[in-house]
């Protein structure tokens, strides 16, 4: 692959950590009950639903573990009730909960530098390019 | 939807240059034209896919795919390698034909598990292996797809 430009800046290693929970909780999740995935994934991959579901939840309380304990708490506040922990911000709108962002919030400076959340319905949000 | 429609001839490549899994897995995200930060998240998603299970199916075929909020539709690349990688294959073959498939988390039309299945079955037709390798240019190869896996 080549190498990330000088202009791109790193994203925050925590934002970086909730994208991956967060990708990680969809795949368990869609491997639930009968439908969804798991017949896909046993009939053409050899895939064992519950060995891959145990796998994915080990994964997901190791990477939680990483958390720092501010944003593991409000990530444990909003986790077990939502489907989606982190949520884009598209030309200032929180994809969320679809209300404007304040400007303060967001700011000028790059977001993917740092770990917010939003006002509204208190999802974390990244910038979407 | 036809699969030929979920591609470009831009998700293309019939010559690979990647030498190992996680590099195809690289140049075959690279396919979709995401940002770096993206194609950083999507290879991490993708490898926990593999370390499930390998997604190479046998007969030098392989279909890597993840849900990930990093694409907002549902995105297809193929990638072809006439030499083949060693992609840890149900049969233990060389990989010579990759299929990705990203979806996002939450998809309106539910079309990702379908088109996943779609695909498999295509690549289970026992003279798809020999038809691919002799695919010469994009068009042909979404061709190909109209014709078997309408
Ligand atoms: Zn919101």
């Amino acid at each position: 692959m080549t190498p990330a430009s000088s202009s791109s800046r790193e994203m925050h290693p925590q934002l970086m950590l909730l994208l991956e929970l967060q990708d990680l909780r969809a795949q368990h999740r869609e491997l639930e009950g009968d439908e969804g995935a798991a017949p896909v994934e046993a009939e053409h991959f050899n895939i064992d639903r519950d060995e891959a579901r145990t796998t994915l939840g080990k994964k997901i309380e190791e990477l939680e573990d990483r958390l720092s304990p501010s944003i593991r708490s409000r990530y444990n506040r909003i986790a077990p009730n939502r489907e989606r922990v982190v949520v884009p911000v598209i030309n200032g709108v929180c994809y969320g909960c679809f209300v404007s962002i304040a400007t303060a919030t967001v700011g000028d400076q790059d977001v993917h530098q740092l770990v917010q959340s939003c006002e509204n319905c208190g999802s974390f949000i990244y910038v979407a390019s | 939807m036809k699969l030929r429609e979920l591609f470009t001839s831009d998700s293309v490549e019939l010559d690979l240059s990647a030498e190992s899994k996680d590099d195809i897995l690289k140049e075959l995200i690279q396919l979709l034209g995401l940002d770096d930060k993206s194609d950083a998240i999507l290879f991490k998603t993708l490898k926990r896919r593999e370390n499930l299970g390998s997604t190479g199916i046998g007969k030098g075929i392989a279909i890597p795919h993840c849900r990930s909020l990093v694409v907002n539709k549902l995105r297809l690349a193929y990638g072809r390698k006439p030499e083949g990688v060693d992609f840890q294959a149900i049969d233990e073959e060389p990989v010579h034909n990759f299929f990705l498939i990203v979806a996002p988390p939450l998809e309106v039309s539910n079309q990702y598990l379908p088109v996943l299945g779609k695909i498999a079955q295509f690549a289970k037709d026992p003279d798809i292996p020999e038809v691919l390798s002799g695919i010469e240019t994009a068009e042909e190869f979404l061709t190909l797809l109209e014709e078997r896996a309408p």
